[in-house]
């Protein structure tokens, strides 16, 4: 009985430990729902950190009007229905006046359902597929541009410099992946290039071989792909491998600008460009500083995805100081309100199309150029030219005579 | 007689429940956990009674699932008749594994179901036209409050336990349990054994047929990756019934339990109180878990019960 009775108290004294927490001066709470575990934990470790990074110096400068805002962060593993679970339970339970994160569209758009129901706003920083903020839902604020728009930089480079003839796409089946190669697909139509090829693979897959041997016999210029991180990293090495040399490889953003890419490509990554959406040399406003301030204080790169969460941490803070009361429908009417300037750009929430509460900003090109992300079009923020043509055989350093 | 007032007990409890502990959150807790009962309950009656372990169960939810999304989406029927449907379409795809997997035995016929909810995640990923491939569809839940989920589900997990409990206590039972002990002896006592292997798997489609259904009503989301998943439908209805008890009445409905309570401790670091690396380490305490109950426990929680018992009590002894 004495063994019991010691294990409990101990017990008891841990929890007294870990639960001072939960009483703090009083707090605003607001609920995060990012991937912390699972296939997309990358992309949710540099938001995680990034908001965190926020939200210190929130709080630090005083917080929301005398009380600090509390980020509930918590993981959604990547699986819509664990996502919707957490916003609930963050809605019910936590009694949050807000909810923000939103990494995968899948999770995101399952989790805005849930948001719109129950009328608690939700600002979306990354989640990007349309039929996020194509639903008509008014509580759903989205700060970053949806998927459709990504390739606005990369229509303008193609029409400048590359002017190809022919494209194969490769997307990953998964909602982000299926609406960015459609959209792509009707950019193309639009420009008169001739799609060869546009492929769907399977989340997870290690051999991505048989559908790049086939994009090889098809030659297009241009391989256009949209993928996560793993993937990402497996299609450059396999296409080197191959000696699979269109005039361009670009990634439509997500898992072709994350450190982590070239860690894991290794020199296939080499020359590799992508859209995106936000890149440190931008001239906003505390852009280079918080790149900087995150190196500096993590040890590690950061890159677009840093930055949305960065600043809507930053979004969710003015809101919630202007908001007349934490309540939803007060918290909702300030964001709509939102006029503000953010590391990210400009943030108002307009409708336009079919688009309700979504962001307008412009996209951009970025090639990995020695290892590092440089910016390369719009040509006038270029950090670094274009390297085009590319010799891809020499890049990944096959001698040029081994070639055939 | 005490189990008939351990059993009345048990109902009150879960009667009440909803009705003192008002969080939402808790209750959709106890509804997943009763969906799994389920699930766990199935796929117990066709691969611990009757000894076809089903690899593919997701097929079955799957198809409940979509049968129920799709009618409503596409043809504005209610979901709540979508329930029946799902369970209906899903015995119907039910007889048609049956009539292509039953043709082999022991692990062969696990990996045919394995490879048939693989091809059916597929069919449902491409096939935009009908599923809407992987953007999912989505409805917006007909209740707001949780409480008719609840008892929707209770009546669900009861009405099962029910049906498998009459099913093993009639002819059928027996029929099931000889083609698991030895389907050749079975044949030659005159046993029909394909058609009471059939039997089994229809029951236990149309129950994971109408969880399906409901976790799409209940959810009001589904995509191919959710409902035809090997991971986290198969092989999690695999492991309910694996730590509650292979063939045994409550089994399932222990583990079902247990699983959702273990996921859900871990996933939320302790409901927020411990650490929040905890959380980060739930997949690993999950297998923990199940290589404890496969070293220590293999007849699972209710078929061990007189060991765990046992074992308790000499604790206890000792100090």
């Amino acid at each position: 009985m004495k063994k019991i009775a010691l294990t409990m108290f101990a017990f008891l004294c841990a929890v007294c430990l870990v639960l001072p927490g939960a009483w703090a001066a009083e707090s605003v709470k607001v609920g995060v729902v990012l991937p912390l575990t699972g296939d997309q934990a990358k992309f949710g470790e540099v938001e995680k950190l990034s908001f965190e990074m926020a939200a210190e110096e929130i709080n630090a400068a005083g917080g929301i009007n005398g009380k600090t805002m509390e980020l509930l962060i918590e993981d959604d593993t990547g699986r819509p229905e664990v996502g919707r679970s957490v916003v609930e339970k963050m809605i019910t339970k936590d009694k949050v006046v807000l909810v923000g994160g939103g990494y995968s569209s899948s999770v995101t758009y399952a989790a805005a359902g849930v948001c719109q129901q129950k009328k608690v706003p939700f600002l979306v920083n990354t989640g990007s597929a349309d039929n996020i903020t194509t639903s008509g839902w008014d509580y759903i604020f989205r700060l970053n541009p949806p998927v459709s728009e990504y390739s606005g930089a990369i229509e303008s480079l193609f029409v400048e410099v590359v002017k190809p003839q022919s494209v194969a796409i490769l997307y990953e089946n998964s909602l982000f992946g299926t609406k960015g190669a459609e959209s792509f697909e009707k950019t193309c139509d639009k420009l008169g290039y001739k799609v060869v090829l546009k492929e769907g693979y399977e989340h997870g897959g290690i051999d991505y071989k048989p559908v790049l041997i086939q994009v090889k016999q098809l030659n297009p210029d241009i391989v256009y792909m949209i993928s996560y991180i793993m993937d990402a990293s497996l299609l450059m090495k396999q296409a080197k491998e191959l000696k699979l040399t269109p005039k361009v490889f670009m990634g439509g953003a997500a898992g072709f600008t994350l450190p982590e890419f070239v860690t894991n490509a290794g020199i296939a990554s080499e020359k590799v460009m992508s859209a995106t959406l936000w890149h440190q040399v931008l001239p906003y406003p505390g852009a280079m500083d918080y790149y900087k301030k995150f190196v500096a204080k993590y040890n590690k790169d950061t890159e677009y995805h840093g930055a949305e969460a960065y600043a809507a941490a930053y979004v969710i803070a003015d809101a919630l100081k202007r908001a007349k009361t934490f309540d939803h429908k007060d918290v909702k009417a300030a964001l709509a309100e939102t006029d503000m300037m953010t590391i990210f750009g400009p943030v108002k929430f307009i409708s336009y199309g079919k688009m309700k509460n979504q962001n307008r900003l412009p996209t951009y090109v970025v090639q990995w150029i020695d290892g590092n992300l440089e910016m390369i079009w719009p040509a006038d923020r270029a950090t670094k030219p274009i390297a085009y043509p590319v010799d891809w055989i020499k890049t990944w350093g096959y001698s040029s005579t081994a070639q055939n | 007689m005490k189990k008939n007032v351990i059993l009345a007990i048990l109902g009150i409890v879960f009667l009440v429940f909803p009705l003192v502990i008002k969080s939402d959150y808790y209750q959709h807790l106890i509804i997943i956990a009763l969906m799994w009962v389920v699930i766990g309950s199935s796929w117990n009656l066709l691969a611990g009674y009757t000894g076809q372990v089903s690899f593919g169960h997701a097929i079955f939810f799957g198809i409940g699932a979509y049968t129920a999304g799709i009618l409503f989406s596409k043809f504005g029927i209610s979901p709540w008749w979508g329930m029946l449907a799902g369970g209906i379409a899903s015995m119907l795809i039910g007889l048609f594994v049956g009539w292509v997997c039953f043709r082999l035995r022991g692990p062969y016929f696990a990996l045919a179901t394995l490879a048939g909810g693989e091809i059916f995640r597929l069919i449902a990923t491409n096939w935009e036209s009908l599923t809407e491939g992987m953007v999912g569809i989505l409805i917006i839940p007909s209740f707001e409050s949780k409480l008719p989920y609840y008892y929707i589900a209770l009546l669900l997990a009861a009405g099962c336990i029910f049906a498998i409990h009459v099913i093993m206590q009639s002819k059928w039972g027996y029929y099931f349990v000889s083609i698991r002990e030895n389907q050749d002896a079975a044949e030659s006592l005159g046993i029909n054994t394909t058609l009471y292997k059939n039997v089994s798997l229809l029951v236990s489609s149309l129950f994971t047929g109408m969880a399906g259904a409901f976790y799409m009503n209940y959810m009001g989301f589904i995509d191919p990756q959710v409902v035809f998943s090997l991971h986290y439908i198969s092989i999690m209805a695999i492991l309910v019934g694996i730590v509650g008890g292979v063939a045994t009445i409550m089994g399932p409905g222990v583990g079902a339990f247990v699983m959702v309570g273990v996921q859900e401790t871990f996933r939320s670091a302790f409901f927020g109180m411990a650490p929040q690396w905890i959380s980060e380490a739930h997949a690993l305490v999950f297998g923990l878990l199940v290589i404890f109950v496969i070293m220590f426990l293999a007849n699972g929680i209710v078929g061990d019960w007189g060991k765990i018992k046992r074992n308790v009590f000499r604790i206890k002894a000792s100090s």
